[in-house]
């Protein structure tokens, strides 16, 4: 086991045998580690009976791994079987719940979950059949410039914002229990028509209709119908509630409205329910359901016992005060007076008592630069290159990542890191390599076997054979040099070949490779040995032999396509592993659209590789980033995919007041877009009529505007947040910029410029 | 005949004129014994004709046949084999003109239709889909061909119960404890199948249900139906009763006083097929009006340990006081772990292997047994132990058509050779090189995929194919004018085709395979897998037209291109048989559980996978049907809740294990890995089970 001292905090939480209890925890304090410990004592007490398990809930895919593994790790310390307790996203957790009776909800047993990438496309050509018909409806909002319909810009942009709306409208809805047939009831009794209702309702209906024919329910569907089935049937929820006596949640200040319905449901009357969150770092609210309040609302009700995690070893006392002075200045001083609840204390940050056997990075204040002069996009970038090509060379065995609030900032950065040579990792701008390389592997090859005659795709899956070659190979880095020529070459020479047929199934007369490579050695080779140590000629005879063997696979069922494929290229048990779950995938994919040929299949790879979908399982191995496996490498990331990440030199890019708006007056939003008459947000207002519809007698009609400016006090509020997550994720040296934007009128953060005056003071102070 | 215990010999020497009620658990001998017992009839001078033989599924009467086909029997007629299901057919038949009239069909002198699960799904898909267009069953998400499925499974429920087809809807709605937005479902239902019966009845079509019910009500009432069948059988073996349906047992009650003897055969700890309808408490009430009752107790199959471990899986699963286990135990439950999927199927590969080299087992000896088997499950470990050179067999019955290469080109070229069709049934370039990859020999994929963009032009949708010597002269070097003047005998007969008049769609495929694709030249030249193929597609294109009443005239070209779209649509799958299934040879039996027990038979070895599913004890959920409430144990007006859900699955659970332990010798190996096929991980209750036993053994184990 670990070796490690309960500290006094925790001790009091490891404690727990009953009842409810709701944990305000800091960044850095160790909630999983405690939680997970936590379980691991309740098994180890043997407070379960017969067939019941631990429940533990958690917000994203790759914490089910990270809590899995840490429980088993306390439990075999102790000796005991790692069984009994089962830890779920609460998409996982409607879904078990939804498969104990599918038929309840009107499902059937081998009813499809739809992705996001599915539930896109449908939803997509809802809106583009909706528009089609409807534009008018819609015109009435738009600027009343009249060049606007020719703006390419805007023809761009429209659809996919009208979609933005119908999404969050269509979620909105189901987490309501609202069908579309009951919308339709409601929107009937209103005395006028309201056009963004009658949208919403449109594309819904269409879109639900699309799921309906296909048996097939999409995410929040399926937390729907669970809370459907909880709801329905008592004796399944009486069952439930036996089966999971405890129920421990992680994450909470993430939890929406359905989740606590949801687990409340779960608890009932005498489970025993633990919840640990740090509200402020609740960063995914934005037009879902989520909100903070709800756990602050939770650690006040009167059965609760209320508990802290105040405690962080994570950074340095300079670090601390920094986003300890956030906390202070919003909660106090924010000039907005309604978002000053955005953070909250206690528990402010604390320092691990002196007591404890670890203790924080020993502070050093000259390791903390609040840049203050003003600087355009491109400057700010190249400042911070500089920055980090100085300091990397003598901190090899640091960690750093540079931070920034839009992916497509990220981008930009990750270009100027190649310009310069510098080492960096971006795979949080976009997915992590496990799936992708096995789901591209395997994309490649169907993608050339879709189009035969292509010899640009043929290299390709050239590479994609010999890459896989190469991860089972431990080579040094000359050699990996060199192997990397080697297919280069070969890649080239392939490129060459306009009719492949010579290549491929050459006939006498025509043999592309004896002409281009005349074969001067032994015919047979051995074929155990390694490819790298064969001659060009036997290489591509090797690889040419290969491919005809693939080629015949088109003619066997997709799935075994797959296996047959996963056979020659992998010997990793989790590509294997992870290539058995493509063969389900697409098999499933194959019979949801019998008309799909290997092209489509093929882009169906591609979308899961570039993780435009979510794909479920083989967790650890697609999101466990380590910030530790990449010292010396400047970790590139969005500010929302660092959270939970610790490093120990961190730079927090854009600050300004168009990333982090504070309420004034020239403050611009994102979510106001440019083609709207009146800047409105018009998918808070869409949202805001739905919400009123619920319950038309009790709320007076949100009129035009006002949802919008609710929105932005949110917007505000998630931003100040973002902020301190941001703030929180560096241990030892912190550096934040800001720019002036492409406009060049952008302002630094309100936030920033506060913490500018505190830091000048602070640091005056603890250096004389 | 093999060595019969004393028991056994009791039984068969009992006088002929007896009523026999004999009940065991599997592995007791019960059907050696009817078996033994069914000779001793005919040896001792009982005409074969006069037997009558009845089992739930044809599978089950594998052990009569065989015997009845052995020459050394006396000479005379043939003993009589048949379901309940065949009988109804048979005597419907014989007696249509009788019935049919007063049964409600509306052309009593035109012999009906039969129809087949397929055609009848056909039918029903006409029906419904105009419905759901209109709104029926919104509040459901379902693919409609299992929607039409199921509203034909609730048909025949009603009828294997012997309830009025139309209480269906009002005892699914009465069960109901979900949304009461949803109990409007049920009233399509009821609707849906109102309509179908009607339909039915208009056209003389006869599916399943028709047949069943027109048994019951129509049938066996008939003094001329139960004058012949008394004339005709005399003796009555029917076997599995548990495995029967309701109707069976009815059938056989009123029989039962006018034969003269009749042996009942009753698997105690059966019943594996009540989700189709099996009535095993049905059954059971037959035992009161046989005279003599024999019971069954000593197992062949079972040594002591074998015994225990089958005892201690029993408490496990009921949650009773274990009984110490052996010290043999240890090795008659083992398992294999691993965290990935496939790297637990290699090791149960390299098990296997062990298993027949080293120790000597014979590979009919070892199943490998799952909750289910898809794909690409079996393709995974059938590919593995081939490689390894064990013979292994799948038995996962049949594969729908449309997933075989041949029979898609087979659809494509009929599509080409009908160019009107095309606007229903889209081809494009991709499914034509892959076609003409297969077709013509000698052709790679690349020179296909040039053909096809050479010569076939996809949106001016006509489906015409353009001559060879209209490509240009650089492509057609290209694609090579060997293959070049193959294309064009393929192209030159299509084009002959498509102007003459349409002739029935079967007679397209025999002609075209007979006349070019079986020539010198082309891929199907003395290929007999793709004869089979071929054949299984003819036979099930004739099935499709002859369901066809007269009475809903579809012209040669019309029933063609529905039958075409039907198949693509997955309406109709045209299930079939492959041979390389057929043959029981000397090989591992990969199948799912349910089959295994189906089959039975016992052997050494069990492997058993993805022990954490609940696929092992949980019934299909299908929203529209319901095993449980459409089954005379449930009472009407009663609510299905998740209580009664559990309950179910834990009998089934404990029938499943206990049953598969019973047909096992020697050991059991248990497949398991951490995350499953899918990369979830798996808490089912099997699993559990196991782990408690398991601790026993282990904890014996340590302690002694």
């Amino acid at each position: 086991m670990v070796d490690f001292q309960l500290r006094p905090a925790q001790q009091q939480i490891i404690r727990f045998r009953q009842g409810k209890m709701g944990i305000l925890a800091v960044p850095g304090s160790g909630k999983t580690w405690t939680l997970s410990y936590l379980a691991a004592e309740l098994l180890a007490q043997k407070v379960l009976q017969r067939n019941q398990e631990i429940l533990i809930v958690t917000l994203v895919n790759s914490a089910v791994d990270v809590f899995s593994q840490r429980i088993r790790a306390f439990l075999e310390a102790r000796g005991l079987m790692p069984i009994d307790y089962r830890v779920r996203t609460l998409h996982g957790l409607a879904n078990d719940i939804v498969r104990e009776r599918p038929e309840l909800v009107g499902l059937d047993e081998k009813f499809q979950i739809i992705d996001e990438r599915e539930s896109d496309r449908i939803c997509r050509s809802a809106v583009d059949a909706w528009l089609k018909q409807n534009y008018s409806t819609i015109e009435p909002f738009l600027d009343q410039d009249s060049t606007l319909s020719q703006d390419y810009n805007f023809q761009l942009q429209f659809p996919d914002f009208l979609q933005d709306i119908a999404q969050s409208f269509i979620s909105q809805a189901k987490d309501r229990c609202l069908t579309p047939e009951d919308l339709r009831q409601k929107i009937d009794q209103l005395p006028v028509k309201l056009p963004l209702l009658e949208m919403g309702w449109s594309i819904y209906h269409d879109y639900q209709r699309a799921l309906r024919y296909r048996g097939a329910v999409d995410f929040s569907d399926l937390i729907r119908l669970a809370y459907n089935a909880l709801e329905w049937d008592i004796a399944l929820l009486e069952r439930l509630q036996y089966r999971w006596p405890y129920i421990l949640e992680d994450e909470a200040q993430d939890s929406n409205w359905m989740q606590e319905q949801i687990l409340r449901k779960l608890v009932g009357d005498h489970g025993n329910w633990v919840r640990v969150g740090d509200p402020n770092q609740a960063i995914y609210e934005t037009f879902t359901t989520a909100n903070p309040r709800y756990l602050h609302q939770f650690v006040r009700e009167t059965d609760v016992i209320r508990r802290e995690l105040p405690n962080s070893g994570r950074s340095t006392k300079s670090i601390m005060d920094l986003a300890n002075q956030l906390i202070r200045w919003t909660m106090q001083e924010h000039p907005v007076l309604e978002v000053r609840d955005a953070l909250h204390a206690p528990p402010f940050i604390r320092p691990l008592p002196p007591s404890d056997s670890q203790s924080n990075p020993s502070d050093d204040p000259s390791k903390i630069t609040l840049y203050k002069p003003r600087l355009t996009p491109d400057q700010e970038i190249e400042l911070v290159v500089r920055s980090i090509k100085n300091w990397l060379k003598d901190h090899l065995d640091w960690t750093v990542a540079v931070l920034v609030p839009r992916a497509d900032r990220g981008l930009q950065i990750v270009e100027k890191f190649k310009e310069e040579g510098i080492p960096f990792e971006d795979s949080l701008l976009k997915t992590t390599s496990s799936t992708r390389q096995t789901a591209r592997m395997l994309g490649d090859i169907l993608a050339f076997l879709a189009d035969p005659t292509a010899p640009k795709k043929l290299a390709k899956v050239y590479q994609t054979w010999r890459l896989a070659e190469s991860n089972d190979l431990e080579l040094d880095h000359p050699a990996e040099e060199v192997l990397q020529q080697q297919i280069e070459a070969d890649m080239a020479l392939i490129l060459q070949c306009q009719n492949l047929e010579e290549y491929l199934y050459p006939s006498p007369n025509k043999d592309w490779l004896a002409a281009v490579l005349p074969p001067n050695d032994p015919a047979e080779v051995d074929s155990t040995e390694p490819i790298h140590k064969l001659s060009p000629y036997q290489r591509l005879d090797r690889f040419r032999q290969l491919v005809r063997r693939w080629q015949e696979t088109i003619l066997i069922p997709v799935d075994q396509l797959i296996l047959t494929l996963a056979q020659d290229l992998f010997r990793q048990p989790v590509d294997l592993a992870l290539a058995h779950k493509l063969a389900l995938i697409l098999r499933q994919a194959q019979d949801a659209h019998p008309a799909w040929h290997l092209h489509e299949l093929a882009q169906e790879l591609t979308v899961i590789s570039n993780n435009q979908r979510r794909f479920i399982g083989f967790s650890k191995n697609d999101s466990g980033f380590n910030p530790e496996d990449y010292k010396g490498v400047v970790v590139v990331a969005t500010m929302h995919k660092a959270k939970g990440l610790e490093w120990d030199r961190v730079y927090l890019l854009s600050v300004n007041n168009y990333d982090f708006p504070s309420g004034a007056p020239y403050d611009r939003y994102q979510p106001e877009k440019w083609f709207i008459g009146g800047r409105l947000n018009l998918q808070a207002e869409t949202l805001a009529q739905l919400e009123w519809l619920l319950d038309p007698n009790q709320q007076s009609f949100p009129s035009e505007g006002k949802p919008t400016q609710q929105a932005r006090l949110n917007y505000i509020r998630e931003r100040i947040r973002l902020l301190f997550v941001g703030i929180t994720r560096a241990k030892r040296e912190l550096i934040i910029t800001w720019n002036s934007g492409r406009n060049k009128n952008q302002q630094p953060a309100l936030a920033l410029r506060e913490l500018w005056d505190y830091w000048d003071t602070h640091y005056a102070q603890t250096t004389s | 005949m093999q060595n019969l215990s004393a028991r056994q010999n009791e039984l068969i020497q009992l006088p002929i004129h007896s009523i026999i009620f004999l009940e065991g658990v599997a592995g007791t001998g019960k059907t050696t014994a009817a078996v033994g017992r069914l000779l001793t009839l005919i040896q001792q001078g009982i005409p074969a004709q006069q037997i009558f033989i009845l089992v739930p599924q044809r599978t089950l009467a594998q052990p009569y046949r065989e015997v009845t086909n052995d020459p050394d029997l006396p000479p005379g007629g043939a003993v009589t084999i048949l379901t309940i299901g065949g009988l109804a057919r048979r005597l419907v038949e014989l007696f249509w003109p009788e019935i049919a009239e007063s049964a409600g069909f509306h052309y009593p002198e035109v012999p009906p239709t039969f129809l087949t699960l397929e055609t009848a799904q056909y039918f029903m898909a006409k029906l419904v889909r105009p419905l759901l267009e209109k709104g029926y069953f919104a509040s459901l998400s379902l693919d409609p061909n299992r929607l039409y499925s199921q509203i034909l499974d609730n048909l025949n429920k009603a009828a294997i119960i012997g309830i009025p087809y139309t209480e269906i809807g009002g005892r699914l709605k009465s069960a109901w404890n979900g949304s009461p937005g949803q109990l409007r479902v049920y009233d399509d239902v009821q609707e849906c199948a109102s309509l179908f019966r009607q339909f039915c009845f208009e056209h003389n079509l006869l599916d399943f249900s028709l047949q069943i019910d027109l048994f019951l009500t129509h049938l066996l009432p008939n003094p001329m139906v139960k004058a012949a069948l008394n004339q005709q059988y005399r003796h009555l073996i029917a076997d599995n009763l548990e495995e029967d349906i309701p109707v069976t047992h009815e059938f056989i009650r009123q029989w039962l006083p006018h034969l003269e003897s009749a042996l009942l055969i009753y698997d105690l700890g059966g019943g594996y097929r009540v989700f189709l309808g099996a009535d095993p408490t049905s059954a059971y009430s037959l035992k009161d009006r046989c005279s003599q009752k024999i019971q069954f107790d000593a197992s062949f199959i079972h040594d002591d340990p074998q015994r225990n471990l089958l005892e201690m899986m029993n408490c496990s699963l009921n949650d009773i006081l274990p009984p110490s286990p052996t010290s043999e135990l240890r090795t008659r439950l083992q398992t294999i772990s691993q965290r990935f999927y496939p790297q637990m199927l290699d090791l149960v590969t390299k098990r296997i292997c062990t298993l027949i080299n080293e120790e000597g087992i014979s590979p009919q000896e070892i199943v490998v047994l799952a909750p289910y088997l898809n794909d690409s499950l079996r393709f995974s470990l059938t590919n593995r132990l081939e490689r390894a050179g064990i013979p292994v067999r799948s038995h996962r019955p049949s594969r729908a058509l449309r997933e075989e290469a041949v029979i898609r080109t087979m659809l494509n070229l009929a599509v080409l050779a009908h160019p009107q069709w095309l606007e229903r049934v889209p081809l494009n370039k991709a499914d034509l090189a892959a076609s003409f990859f297969l077709t013509l020999d000698g052709l790679d994929l690349i020179r296909a995929q040039l053909l096809a963009n050479s010569v076939y032009f996809e949106q001016n949708k006509k489906g015409k194919l353009a001559p060879f010597e209209k490509i240009a002269p650089s492509i057609q070097e290209r694609i090579t004018y060997r293959i070049g003047e193959k294309y064009e005998r393929l192209r030159t007969w299509i084009t002959e085709y498509a102007s003459q008049p349409a002739q029935e769609l079967e007679l397209f495929f025999i002609r075209i395979f007979d006349e070019i694709l079986t020539t010198p030249g082309f891929r199907f030249y003395q290929n007999e897998r793709a004869g089979e193929l071929v054949a299984n597609l003819v036979e099930s294109v004739q099935k499709f037209r002859w369901s066809i009443p007269p009475s809903l005239p579809l012209g040669a070209a019309e029933s063609g291109l529905e039958y075409i779209q039907m198949l693509q649509e997955g309406v109709i799958a045209a299930q079939y048989l492959r041979s390389w299934e057929r043959e029981a040879s000397e090989a591992v039996f990969l199948a799912p559980a349910y089959t295994f027990l189906l089959a039975n038979r016992a052997v050494d070895v069990q492997i058993w996978l993805d022990i954490g599913s609940s696929g092992w004890y949980e019934r299909l959920f299908q929203p529209l049907t319901h095993p449980y409430v459409l089954s005379r144990n449930w009472e009407n007006g009663k609510v299905w809740t998740a209580e009664d859900e559990q309950r179910v699955s834990q009998q089934n659970l404990s029938r499943i294990v206990l049953g598969l332990l019973r047909r096992c010798r020697r050991m059991v190996w248990i497949g398991f890995s951490e995350l499953g096929e899918s990369g979830f991980e798996q808490r089912g209750l099997l699993l559990r089970a196991i782990q408690r036993t398991l601790e026993i053994i282990n904890q014996e184990q340590s302690n002694g």
